[in-house]
Protein backbone atom coordinates (compact mmCIF):
# COMPACT_ATOMS: atom_id res chain seq x y z
CA UNK A 1 0.00 0.00 0.00
CA UNK A 2 2.57 2.72 1.04
CA UNK A 3 4.14 4.25 -1.75
CA UNK A 4 7.88 4.65 -1.02
CA UNK A 5 10.29 7.50 -2.10
CA UNK A 6 13.63 8.47 -0.59
CA UNK A 7 12.84 12.35 -1.56
CA UNK A 8 14.45 14.85 0.60
CA UNK A 9 14.73 18.86 0.49
CA UNK A 10 17.51 19.37 2.31
CA UNK A 11 19.57 15.68 1.75
CA UNK A 12 23.06 15.38 -0.10
CA UNK A 13 21.84 12.05 -1.16
CA UNK A 14 20.49 11.28 -3.97
CA UNK A 15 16.57 12.06 -4.32
CA UNK A 16 14.08 9.80 -5.99
CA UNK A 17 12.25 12.26 -8.58
CA UNK A 18 8.95 11.92 -10.20
CA UNK A 19 7.53 11.79 -13.04
CA UNK A 20 4.90 14.02 -14.75
CA UNK A 21 2.94 14.59 -17.48
CA UNK A 22 3.13 18.06 -18.99
CA UNK A 23 0.90 19.52 -22.21
CA UNK A 24 0.28 22.91 -22.94
CA UNK A 25 -3.22 25.08 -22.29
CA UNK A 26 -3.60 24.12 -26.53
CA UNK A 27 -3.01 20.16 -25.85
CA UNK A 28 0.40 20.51 -27.45
CA UNK A 29 2.52 17.64 -25.44
CA UNK A 30 6.63 17.69 -25.72
CA UNK A 31 8.80 15.49 -27.67
CA UNK A 32 12.07 15.31 -29.05
CA UNK A 33 13.23 15.94 -32.30
CA UNK A 34 16.69 15.72 -33.15
CA UNK A 35 17.62 16.09 -29.37
CA UNK A 36 15.59 19.20 -28.99
CA UNK A 37 12.53 19.66 -26.59
CA UNK A 38 9.59 20.32 -29.01
CA UNK A 39 5.79 20.74 -28.23
CA UNK A 40 2.97 19.48 -30.43
CA UNK A 41 0.59 17.06 -31.19
CA UNK A 42 0.75 13.21 -31.24
CA UNK A 43 -1.50 10.53 -32.69
CA UNK A 44 -2.22 6.69 -32.00
CA UNK A 45 0.96 4.89 -31.93
CA UNK A 46 3.06 8.37 -32.26
CA UNK A 47 2.23 9.22 -28.78
CA UNK A 48 4.53 6.84 -27.45
CA UNK A 49 7.28 9.56 -28.25
CA UNK A 50 5.86 11.93 -25.53
CA UNK A 51 8.72 13.12 -23.12
CA UNK A 52 7.60 13.03 -19.58
CA UNK A 53 9.16 15.22 -17.26
CA UNK A 54 11.14 14.29 -14.03
CA UNK A 55 11.08 16.35 -10.81
CA UNK A 56 12.94 16.84 -8.10
CA UNK A 57 11.78 19.16 -6.28
CA UNK A 58 13.89 22.27 -4.46
CA UNK A 59 11.26 23.75 -2.81
CA UNK A 60 7.90 23.46 -2.56
CA UNK A 61 7.71 25.97 -5.15
CA UNK A 62 11.14 25.33 -6.96
CA UNK A 63 11.89 22.31 -8.94
CA UNK A 64 14.84 20.80 -11.24
CA UNK A 65 12.85 19.29 -14.35
CA UNK A 66 14.22 16.34 -16.73
CA UNK A 67 13.33 14.48 -19.29
CA UNK A 68 14.46 10.70 -20.43
CA UNK A 69 14.51 9.29 -16.93
CA UNK A 70 16.36 12.57 -15.40
CA UNK A 71 19.40 12.21 -17.50
CA UNK A 72 18.94 15.56 -19.65
CA UNK A 73 18.06 18.30 -17.58
CA UNK A 74 16.46 21.62 -18.60
CA UNK A 75 18.44 24.85 -17.64
CA UNK A 76 18.23 28.59 -18.43
CA UNK A 77 21.30 29.90 -20.01
CA UNK A 78 22.50 32.81 -20.90
CA UNK A 79 24.66 33.57 -23.69
CA UNK A 80 25.40 37.19 -24.53
CA UNK A 81 22.09 39.22 -24.46
CA UNK A 82 20.64 35.41 -25.25
CA UNK A 83 18.96 33.85 -23.00
CA UNK A 84 17.56 30.17 -24.29
CA UNK A 85 16.49 26.89 -22.85
CA UNK A 86 18.82 24.16 -23.21
CA UNK A 87 18.91 20.55 -22.52
CA UNK A 88 22.09 19.44 -20.26
CA UNK A 89 23.40 15.81 -19.85
CA UNK A 90 23.11 15.62 -15.87
CA UNK A 91 21.67 14.18 -13.72
CA UNK A 92 18.63 15.51 -11.92
CA UNK A 93 19.31 13.37 -8.55
CA UNK A 94 22.73 14.24 -8.69
CA UNK A 95 21.76 17.97 -8.34
CA UNK A 96 22.98 19.60 -5.65
CA UNK A 97 20.09 22.60 -4.03
CA UNK A 98 22.20 24.78 -2.41
CA UNK A 99 25.30 25.09 -5.53
CA UNK A 100 24.75 28.25 -7.33
CA UNK A 101 25.76 27.08 -10.52
CA UNK A 102 23.11 24.25 -10.20
CA UNK A 103 20.55 27.59 -10.15
CA UNK A 104 20.04 27.48 -13.69
CA UNK A 105 18.16 23.89 -13.37
CA UNK A 106 15.65 25.62 -11.40
CA UNK A 107 12.15 26.36 -12.25
CA UNK A 108 9.84 28.23 -9.96
CA UNK A 109 6.55 26.85 -10.40
CA UNK A 110 3.25 28.93 -10.13
CA UNK A 111 -0.45 27.08 -10.09
CA UNK A 112 -3.25 29.30 -11.79
CA UNK A 113 -6.34 27.25 -11.72
CA UNK A 114 -6.20 23.57 -12.75
CA UNK A 115 -2.75 24.75 -14.94
CA UNK A 116 0.88 25.57 -13.91
CA UNK A 117 3.90 28.08 -15.16
CA UNK A 118 7.38 27.59 -14.42
CA UNK A 119 9.23 30.71 -14.20
CA UNK A 120 13.51 29.79 -14.71
CA UNK A 121 15.39 30.79 -11.14
CA UNK A 122 18.80 31.35 -12.83
CA UNK A 123 16.48 34.20 -15.38
CA UNK A 124 13.67 35.86 -13.03
CA UNK A 125 10.89 37.10 -15.51
CA UNK A 126 11.65 34.44 -18.58
CA UNK A 127 9.35 31.69 -18.33
CA UNK A 128 8.61 27.75 -20.00
CA UNK A 129 6.94 28.06 -23.02
CA UNK A 130 5.64 26.53 -26.75
CA UNK A 131 5.04 28.57 -29.65
CA UNK A 132 1.65 28.33 -30.90
CA UNK A 133 2.45 26.50 -34.20
CA UNK A 134 3.10 22.91 -33.69
CA UNK A 135 6.23 20.69 -33.71
CA UNK A 136 8.03 24.13 -32.74
CA UNK A 137 11.27 24.00 -29.71
CA UNK A 138 9.71 24.66 -26.36
CA UNK A 139 11.72 28.06 -24.88
CA UNK A 140 11.53 30.46 -22.75
CA UNK A 141 9.80 34.27 -23.04
CA UNK A 142 9.95 37.05 -21.36
CA UNK A 143 6.52 38.25 -22.52
CA UNK A 144 4.21 35.42 -21.21
CA UNK A 145 1.27 37.84 -21.64
CA UNK A 146 2.27 37.62 -25.56
CA UNK A 147 -0.64 35.46 -27.21
CA UNK A 148 1.66 33.79 -29.50
CA UNK A 149 3.23 32.11 -26.68
CA UNK A 150 1.67 29.24 -24.32
CA UNK A 151 2.98 29.60 -20.93
CA UNK A 152 0.23 27.76 -18.98
CA UNK A 153 0.43 23.88 -18.96
CA UNK A 154 -1.00 21.17 -17.31
CA UNK A 155 1.25 18.98 -14.88
CA UNK A 156 -0.08 16.37 -12.87
CA UNK A 157 1.76 13.50 -12.31
CA UNK A 158 1.52 10.10 -14.02
CA UNK B 1 33.24 16.67 -39.71
CA UNK B 2 32.37 13.49 -41.78
CA UNK B 3 29.08 15.77 -42.45
CA UNK B 4 31.12 18.70 -43.40
CA UNK B 5 33.13 16.51 -45.99
CA UNK B 6 30.03 14.96 -47.03
CA UNK B 7 28.70 18.17 -48.09
CA UNK B 8 32.17 19.72 -49.54
CA UNK B 9 32.06 16.40 -51.32
CA UNK B 10 28.46 16.87 -52.96
CA UNK B 11 29.49 20.95 -53.43
CA UNK B 12 32.47 19.99 -55.96
CA UNK B 13 30.69 17.08 -57.72
CA UNK B 14 26.79 18.65 -58.03
CA UNK B 15 27.79 20.46 -60.96
CA UNK B 16 28.70 17.65 -62.86
CA UNK B 17 26.69 15.58 -61.86
CA UNK B 18 23.91 14.20 -64.65
CA UNK B 19 20.67 14.48 -63.81
CA UNK B 20 18.79 11.72 -62.18
CA UNK B 21 17.42 10.59 -59.00
CA UNK B 22 19.70 7.54 -58.48
CA UNK B 23 23.08 9.61 -58.73
CA UNK B 24 21.38 12.53 -56.47
CA UNK B 25 20.74 9.87 -53.86
CA UNK B 26 24.43 8.67 -53.90
CA UNK B 27 26.10 12.13 -53.10
CA UNK B 28 22.85 13.19 -50.98
CA UNK B 29 23.34 12.89 -46.71
CA UNK B 30 20.44 10.77 -45.62
CA UNK B 31 19.77 12.05 -42.43
CA UNK B 32 17.08 9.31 -41.30
CA UNK B 33 13.67 9.01 -41.21
CA UNK B 34 11.24 11.79 -39.59
CA UNK B 35 10.12 10.69 -35.96
CA UNK B 36 6.55 11.06 -36.36
CA UNK B 37 4.60 8.87 -38.96
CA UNK B 38 1.32 10.14 -40.02
CA UNK B 39 -1.80 8.73 -39.99
CA UNK B 40 -4.67 9.65 -41.93
CA UNK B 41 -8.18 8.51 -43.29
CA UNK B 42 -8.90 7.30 -47.08
CA UNK B 43 -11.18 10.18 -48.74
CA UNK B 44 -9.23 13.50 -47.24
CA UNK B 45 -6.06 15.59 -48.28
CA UNK B 46 -3.25 15.02 -46.83
CA UNK B 47 0.15 16.89 -47.03
CA UNK B 48 3.59 15.63 -46.21
CA UNK B 49 5.84 18.83 -45.26
CA UNK B 50 9.34 17.90 -46.30
CA UNK B 51 10.60 17.02 -42.42
CA UNK B 52 14.18 18.61 -42.69
CA UNK B 53 13.26 22.01 -43.09
CA UNK B 54 11.43 22.02 -39.35
CA UNK B 55 15.42 21.36 -38.70
CA UNK B 56 15.97 24.20 -39.97
CA UNK B 57 13.50 26.95 -38.03
CA UNK B 58 15.45 28.97 -36.15
CA UNK B 59 18.82 27.95 -37.94
CA UNK B 60 19.76 29.48 -40.60
CA UNK B 61 17.68 29.76 -44.08
CA UNK B 62 18.56 28.22 -46.77
CA UNK B 63 17.16 30.25 -49.59
CA UNK B 64 17.05 29.20 -53.40
CA UNK B 65 16.72 25.17 -52.57
CA UNK B 66 14.60 22.63 -54.93
CA UNK B 67 12.46 20.13 -52.63
CA UNK B 68 11.73 16.86 -54.35
CA UNK B 69 9.59 14.14 -53.10
CA UNK B 70 9.87 10.10 -54.42
CA UNK B 71 8.15 7.51 -52.69
CA UNK B 72 10.05 4.74 -51.41
CA UNK B 73 12.34 3.23 -54.94
CA UNK B 74 9.66 4.81 -57.58
CA UNK B 75 10.11 8.01 -59.71
CA UNK B 76 9.95 11.34 -58.44
CA UNK B 77 6.37 12.95 -57.97
CA UNK B 78 6.52 15.19 -60.42
CA UNK B 79 3.56 18.10 -60.17
CA UNK B 80 0.54 16.79 -61.94
CA UNK B 81 2.64 14.04 -62.97
CA UNK B 82 0.09 11.48 -60.72
CA UNK B 83 -3.13 12.92 -62.49
CA UNK B 84 -4.51 16.06 -60.69
CA UNK B 85 -4.76 13.92 -57.16
CA UNK B 86 -0.56 14.15 -56.16
CA UNK B 87 1.18 17.31 -56.32
CA UNK B 88 4.10 19.08 -54.86
CA UNK B 89 3.53 22.97 -53.94
CA UNK B 90 6.24 25.01 -51.74
CA UNK B 91 7.73 21.83 -51.26
CA UNK B 92 5.41 20.09 -49.87
CA UNK B 93 3.86 16.74 -51.07
CA UNK B 94 0.05 16.96 -51.25
CA UNK B 95 -2.26 13.55 -51.78
CA UNK B 96 -5.89 14.90 -52.58
CA UNK B 97 -7.52 12.96 -51.52
CA UNK B 98 -5.07 10.42 -50.15
CA UNK B 99 -5.88 6.06 -50.95
CA UNK B 100 -4.98 3.47 -49.04
CA UNK B 101 -2.36 2.75 -51.54
CA UNK B 102 -0.74 5.74 -50.65
CA UNK B 103 0.94 4.19 -47.41
CA UNK B 104 4.87 4.03 -47.87
CA UNK B 105 8.07 5.95 -46.81
CA UNK B 106 8.26 9.04 -48.29
CA UNK B 107 11.65 10.80 -49.08
CA UNK B 108 11.93 14.25 -49.80
CA UNK B 109 15.19 15.72 -51.39
CA UNK B 110 16.25 19.12 -50.57
CA UNK B 111 19.09 20.64 -52.58
CA UNK B 112 20.86 23.97 -54.20
CA UNK B 113 23.75 24.45 -55.41
CA UNK B 114 26.27 24.10 -52.59
CA UNK B 115 23.96 21.15 -50.78
CA UNK B 116 21.53 18.06 -50.67
CA UNK B 117 20.52 15.76 -48.10
CA UNK B 118 17.21 13.36 -47.60
CA UNK B 119 15.09 12.59 -45.32
CA UNK B 120 11.66 10.01 -45.08
CA UNK B 121 8.72 9.93 -43.82
CA UNK B 122 5.82 7.05 -43.53
CA UNK B 123 2.62 7.54 -44.43
CA UNK B 124 -0.12 5.05 -43.33
CA UNK B 125 -3.48 5.87 -44.91
CA UNK B 126 -6.46 3.55 -43.38
CA UNK B 127 -10.05 2.74 -44.32
CA UNK B 128 -12.22 5.45 -42.32
CA UNK B 129 -13.79 3.16 -40.23
CA UNK B 130 -14.22 2.34 -36.22
CA UNK B 131 -11.28 0.21 -36.25
CA UNK B 132 -8.67 3.07 -37.51
CA UNK B 133 -9.77 5.39 -34.61
CA UNK B 134 -7.02 4.30 -32.33
CA UNK B 135 -4.66 4.75 -34.60
CA UNK B 136 -5.45 8.11 -36.26
CA UNK B 137 -6.59 9.63 -32.54
CA UNK B 138 -4.97 12.65 -30.70
CA UNK B 139 -5.39 11.95 -27.30
CA UNK B 140 -6.13 15.17 -25.27
CA UNK B 141 -6.49 15.67 -21.25
CA UNK B 142 -8.70 18.68 -19.32
CA UNK B 143 -9.50 19.02 -15.61
CA UNK B 144 -12.44 17.92 -14.15
CA UNK B 145 -14.82 21.07 -12.61
CA UNK B 146 -12.51 23.87 -14.81
CA UNK B 147 -12.69 24.90 -18.06
CA UNK B 148 -10.53 23.66 -20.74
CA UNK B 149 -10.24 23.51 -24.72
CA UNK B 150 -9.76 21.06 -27.16
CA UNK B 151 -7.79 21.26 -30.05
CA UNK B 152 -8.50 20.33 -33.86
CA UNK B 153 -4.72 19.56 -34.39
CA UNK B 154 -2.68 19.49 -37.76
CA UNK B 155 -4.82 22.12 -39.60
CA UNK B 156 -2.12 24.80 -40.86
CA UNK B 157 -1.91 23.53 -44.55
CA UNK B 158 -5.80 24.20 -44.97
CA UNK B 159 -6.31 27.26 -43.29
CA UNK B 160 -4.57 29.89 -45.36
CA UNK B 161 -7.12 32.39 -43.63
CA UNK B 162 -7.11 31.99 -40.39
CA UNK B 163 -9.77 34.65 -39.39
CA UNK B 164 -12.44 32.17 -41.73
CA UNK B 165 -11.77 29.23 -40.38
CA UNK B 166 -14.97 27.51 -39.09
CA UNK B 167 -14.64 24.04 -37.80
CA UNK B 168 -17.47 21.43 -37.05
CA UNK B 169 -17.27 19.81 -33.80
CA UNK B 170 -18.59 16.25 -33.44
CA UNK B 171 -18.90 14.16 -29.88
CA UNK B 172 -19.85 10.81 -30.42
CA UNK B 173 -20.72 11.67 -34.29
CA UNK B 174 -23.33 14.39 -32.79
CA UNK B 175 -22.83 17.44 -33.73
CA UNK B 176 -21.92 19.88 -30.92
CA UNK B 177 -24.57 23.07 -30.37
CA UNK B 178 -21.20 25.05 -30.10
CA UNK B 179 -22.86 28.18 -28.51
CA UNK B 180 -24.30 26.71 -25.62
CA UNK B 181 -23.39 26.94 -22.01
CA UNK B 182 -21.40 23.94 -22.00
CA UNK B 183 -19.62 24.26 -25.66
CA UNK B 184 -18.29 27.15 -27.55
CA UNK B 185 -15.76 27.15 -30.37
CA UNK B 186 -14.07 30.40 -31.21
CA UNK B 187 -14.36 31.55 -34.92
CA UNK B 188 -10.69 31.61 -36.32
CA UNK B 189 -9.27 29.53 -33.97
CA UNK B 190 -9.14 25.62 -33.76
CA UNK B 191 -10.23 25.49 -30.42
CA UNK B 192 -13.54 24.30 -28.55
CA UNK B 193 -14.34 25.67 -24.80
CA UNK B 194 -15.64 23.23 -22.64
CA UNK B 195 -16.87 24.84 -19.46
CA UNK B 196 -16.99 22.96 -16.15
CA UNK B 197 -15.89 19.65 -17.34
CA UNK B 198 -17.28 16.74 -16.44
CA UNK B 199 -16.78 13.02 -16.30
CA UNK B 200 -19.16 12.74 -18.83
CA UNK B 201 -17.53 15.28 -21.01
CA UNK B 202 -14.16 11.89 -21.55
CA UNK B 203 -14.65 10.32 -25.22
CA UNK B 204 -14.13 10.66 -28.34
CA UNK B 205 -14.47 13.83 -30.39
CA UNK B 206 -14.29 14.46 -34.05
CA UNK B 207 -13.47 18.24 -35.67
CA UNK B 208 -14.05 18.88 -39.14
CA UNK B 209 -12.94 21.67 -41.45
CA UNK B 210 -14.01 21.94 -45.35
CA UNK B 211 -11.18 22.28 -47.49
CA UNK B 212 -12.43 23.58 -51.31
CA UNK B 213 -9.56 22.50 -54.16
CA UNK B 214 -9.64 22.81 -57.57
CA UNK B 215 -13.43 23.19 -57.72
CA UNK B 216 -14.12 20.27 -55.34
CA UNK B 217 -14.74 19.93 -51.82
CA UNK B 218 -13.05 17.93 -49.20
CA UNK B 219 -13.19 17.80 -45.76
CA UNK B 220 -10.35 17.53 -43.46
CA UNK B 221 -11.17 15.33 -40.18
CA UNK B 222 -9.00 14.86 -36.62
CA UNK B 223 -10.41 12.72 -33.87
CA UNK B 224 -9.77 13.19 -30.44
CA UNK B 225 -10.04 11.31 -27.44
CA UNK B 226 -10.57 13.32 -24.43
CA UNK B 227 -9.53 12.19 -20.77
CA UNK B 228 -10.61 13.83 -17.70
CA UNK B 229 -8.59 14.17 -14.83
CA UNK B 230 -9.26 15.02 -10.95
CA UNK B 231 -6.76 17.77 -10.49
CA UNK B 232 -4.47 16.83 -7.34
CA UNK B 233 -5.24 18.84 -4.61
CA UNK B 234 -3.10 20.81 -2.19
CA UNK B 235 -4.31 21.06 1.17
CA UNK B 236 -2.78 22.32 4.90
CA UNK B 237 -0.64 19.91 6.02
CA UNK B 238 -0.52 18.91 9.91
CA UNK B 239 2.20 17.51 11.72
CA UNK B 240 0.94 14.92 13.96
CA UNK B 241 4.37 13.45 15.56
CA UNK B 242 6.52 13.67 17.20
CA UNK B 243 5.41 14.48 20.87
CA UNK B 244 7.02 17.38 22.87
CA UNK B 245 9.54 15.22 24.51
CA UNK B 246 11.09 12.15 23.52
CA UNK B 247 12.34 9.91 26.16
CA UNK B 248 15.80 7.67 25.17
CA UNK B 249 18.91 6.25 27.27
CA UNK B 250 22.10 7.87 26.17
CA UNK B 251 24.04 4.85 24.05
CA UNK B 252 20.62 3.66 22.14
CA UNK B 253 19.77 4.58 18.88
CA UNK B 254 16.37 5.93 18.18
CA UNK B 255 14.25 7.12 15.50
CA UNK B 256 11.53 9.86 15.94
CA UNK B 257 9.17 9.76 12.78
CA UNK B 258 7.61 13.55 12.21
CA UNK B 259 4.44 12.20 11.08
CA UNK B 260 2.33 14.41 8.73
CA UNK B 261 -1.19 14.08 8.12
CA UNK B 262 -2.46 15.87 3.90
CA UNK B 263 -5.75 14.73 3.77
CA UNK B 264 -6.60 14.48 0.25
CA UNK B 265 -3.54 16.44 -0.70
CA UNK B 266 -0.71 15.62 -3.21
CA UNK B 267 2.03 14.54 -1.51
CA UNK B 268 4.37 15.58 -4.45
CA UNK B 269 4.53 19.63 -3.15
CA UNK B 270 5.02 18.92 0.61
CA UNK B 271 8.21 19.03 1.72
CA UNK B 272 9.22 17.69 5.39
CA UNK B 273 12.58 17.60 6.78
CA UNK B 274 14.32 18.02 10.06
CA UNK B 275 16.14 20.97 11.54
CA UNK B 276 18.59 20.79 14.87
CA UNK B 277 19.41 23.76 16.27
CA UNK B 278 18.06 26.33 12.95
CA UNK B 279 20.71 23.98 10.87
CA UNK B 280 19.89 21.37 8.86
CA UNK B 281 20.79 18.02 10.05
CA UNK B 282 23.00 16.99 7.11
CA UNK B 283 25.42 19.78 8.24
CA UNK B 284 24.94 19.74 12.09
CA UNK B 285 25.87 16.59 11.87
CA UNK B 286 28.51 15.58 8.71
CA UNK B 287 29.44 12.48 10.74
CA UNK B 288 26.03 11.13 10.13
CA UNK B 289 25.46 10.22 13.81
CA UNK B 290 22.20 11.84 13.46
CA UNK B 291 20.35 11.54 10.44
CA UNK B 292 17.21 11.81 8.17
CA UNK B 293 15.46 8.32 7.73
CA UNK B 294 13.80 7.31 4.09
CA UNK B 295 10.80 9.50 3.64
CA UNK B 296 7.55 7.46 3.44
CA UNK B 297 4.52 7.96 1.63
CA UNK B 298 1.81 6.28 2.24
CA UNK B 299 -2.12 6.37 2.27
CA UNK B 300 -4.49 4.86 4.67
CA UNK B 301 -8.53 5.14 4.58
CA UNK B 302 -7.75 7.45 1.52
CA UNK B 303 -5.67 10.08 3.07
CA UNK B 304 -2.40 10.81 2.46
CA UNK B 305 0.72 10.80 4.93
CA UNK B 306 4.36 11.41 4.89
CA UNK B 307 6.77 10.00 7.30
CA UNK B 308 10.58 11.69 8.08
CA UNK B 309 12.03 9.53 10.64
CA UNK B 310 15.36 11.22 12.32
CA UNK B 311 17.26 8.37 13.41
CA UNK B 312 20.20 8.91 16.68
CA UNK B 313 22.83 6.37 16.10
CA UNK B 314 23.65 6.51 18.86
CA UNK B 315 22.31 9.45 21.42
CA UNK B 316 24.67 11.00 23.33
CA UNK B 317 24.61 13.68 26.28
CA UNK B 318 24.68 16.91 23.82
CA UNK B 319 21.41 15.46 22.03
CA UNK B 320 19.52 16.65 25.41
CA UNK B 321 20.49 20.12 25.22
CA UNK B 322 19.43 20.48 21.34
CA UNK B 323 16.66 21.76 20.02
CA UNK B 324 15.01 19.55 16.88
CA UNK B 325 12.46 20.59 15.35
CA UNK B 326 10.75 19.02 12.15
CA UNK B 327 9.68 21.40 9.30
CA UNK B 328 6.70 20.63 6.73
CA UNK B 329 6.24 23.32 4.08
CA UNK B 330 4.00 23.28 1.08
CA UNK B 331 2.59 25.79 -1.54
CA UNK B 332 -0.10 26.69 1.05
CA UNK B 333 1.57 26.78 4.47
CA UNK B 334 4.75 26.40 6.26
CA UNK B 335 4.92 24.95 9.95
CA UNK B 336 7.42 23.43 12.69
CA UNK B 337 7.02 21.16 15.49
CA UNK B 338 9.99 21.36 18.58
CA UNK B 339 11.16 18.20 19.86
CA UNK B 340 13.46 17.46 22.75
CA UNK B 341 15.04 14.57 23.73
CA UNK B 342 14.83 13.70 27.85
CA UNK B 343 17.46 10.93 29.09
CA UNK B 344 15.03 8.08 29.89
CA UNK B 345 17.21 6.76 32.73
CA UNK B 346 16.42 9.70 35.16
CA UNK B 347 12.53 9.49 34.12
CA UNK B 348 12.54 5.66 35.38
CA UNK B 349 13.86 6.87 38.95
CA UNK B 350 10.95 8.88 38.74
CA UNK B 351 8.26 6.46 38.13
CA UNK B 352 9.68 4.09 40.79
CA UNK B 353 9.92 7.27 43.28
CA UNK B 354 6.24 8.44 42.52
CA UNK B 355 4.37 5.81 44.06
CA UNK B 356 6.12 6.09 47.04
CA UNK B 357 5.96 10.00 47.68
CA UNK B 358 2.28 9.48 47.05
CA UNK B 359 2.04 6.76 49.96
CA UNK B 360 3.74 9.42 52.29
CA UNK B 361 1.39 12.00 51.21
CA UNK B 362 -1.69 10.28 51.97
CA UNK B 363 -0.46 9.01 55.17
CA UNK B 364 0.91 12.23 56.24
CA UNK B 365 -2.63 13.82 54.79
CA UNK B 366 -4.44 11.19 56.87
CA UNK B 367 -2.27 11.84 60.02
CA UNK B 368 -2.56 16.35 59.67
CA UNK B 369 -6.59 15.34 59.19
CA UNK B 370 -6.90 13.63 62.33
CA UNK B 371 -4.98 15.48 64.43
CA UNK B 372 -6.55 18.55 63.22
CA UNK B 373 -9.93 17.17 63.90
CA UNK B 374 -9.21 16.03 67.20
CA UNK B 375 -8.05 19.54 68.45
CA UNK B 376 -10.06 22.07 66.66
CA UNK B 377 -13.58 20.99 66.63
CA UNK B 378 -14.90 24.51 66.67
CA UNK B 379 -13.20 25.01 63.32
CA UNK B 380 -14.44 22.43 61.48
CA UNK B 381 -17.84 23.72 62.58
CA UNK B 382 -17.39 26.99 60.97
CA UNK B 383 -16.09 25.36 58.30
CA UNK B 384 -19.26 22.96 57.72
CA UNK B 385 -21.02 26.69 57.89
CA UNK B 386 -19.39 28.40 55.71
CA UNK B 387 -20.27 25.56 53.18
CA UNK B 388 -24.08 25.95 54.18
CA UNK B 389 -23.40 29.57 52.91
CA UNK B 390 -23.23 28.70 49.45
CA UNK B 391 -26.59 27.26 50.18
CA UNK B 392 -27.82 30.73 51.12
CA UNK B 393 -31.46 30.39 49.82
CA UNK B 394 -31.92 27.08 50.44
CA UNK B 395 -30.76 26.97 54.37
CA UNK B 396 -31.76 30.59 55.45
CA UNK B 397 -31.83 29.28 59.16
CA UNK B 398 -28.33 28.35 59.15
CA UNK B 399 -27.40 32.11 58.29
CA UNK B 400 -29.28 33.02 61.56
CA UNK B 401 -26.76 30.39 63.45
CA UNK B 402 -23.82 32.13 62.00
CA UNK B 403 -25.14 34.99 62.71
Amino acid sequence: MALETACRPSGKRPCVMQAFRIWDVNQKTFYLRNNQLVAGYLQGPNTQLEEKIDVVPVEPQAVFLGIHGGKLCLACVKAGDEIRLQLEEVNITELSKTKEQNKRFAFIRSDSGPTTSFESAACPGWFLCTALEADQPVSLTNTPKEAVRVTKFYFQQD
Amino acid sequence: MLVLCLCMVCASASPTQPEGHKVAAENCQYRGKHFKTSFKVEGEPVVLRCPQVRYWLGASARPHVNMTWHKNDSAPVAPGKDGPRVWVQDGALWLVPAVQGDSGTYICTVRNASYCDEMSIELRVFENTEASLPVVSYPQILTFATTGSLVCPELSEFTTNKADMKIQWYKDSVLLDEDNEKFSSVRGTARLLIHNVSAADAGSYRCALAFGRRGRRYTVTRHIQLRVNRKQEETIPVIISPHQTILASLGSTLAIPCKVFLGAGTHSTTMLWWMANNTSVDSAYQDGRVREGQRLEYSENNENYIEVPLIFDPVIRKDLTTDFKCVVHNTLSFQMLHTTVKEAASFSWGIALAPLSLLVLVLGGIWMHRRYKHRTGKAYGLTALRTGHQDFQSYPSKIKEIK
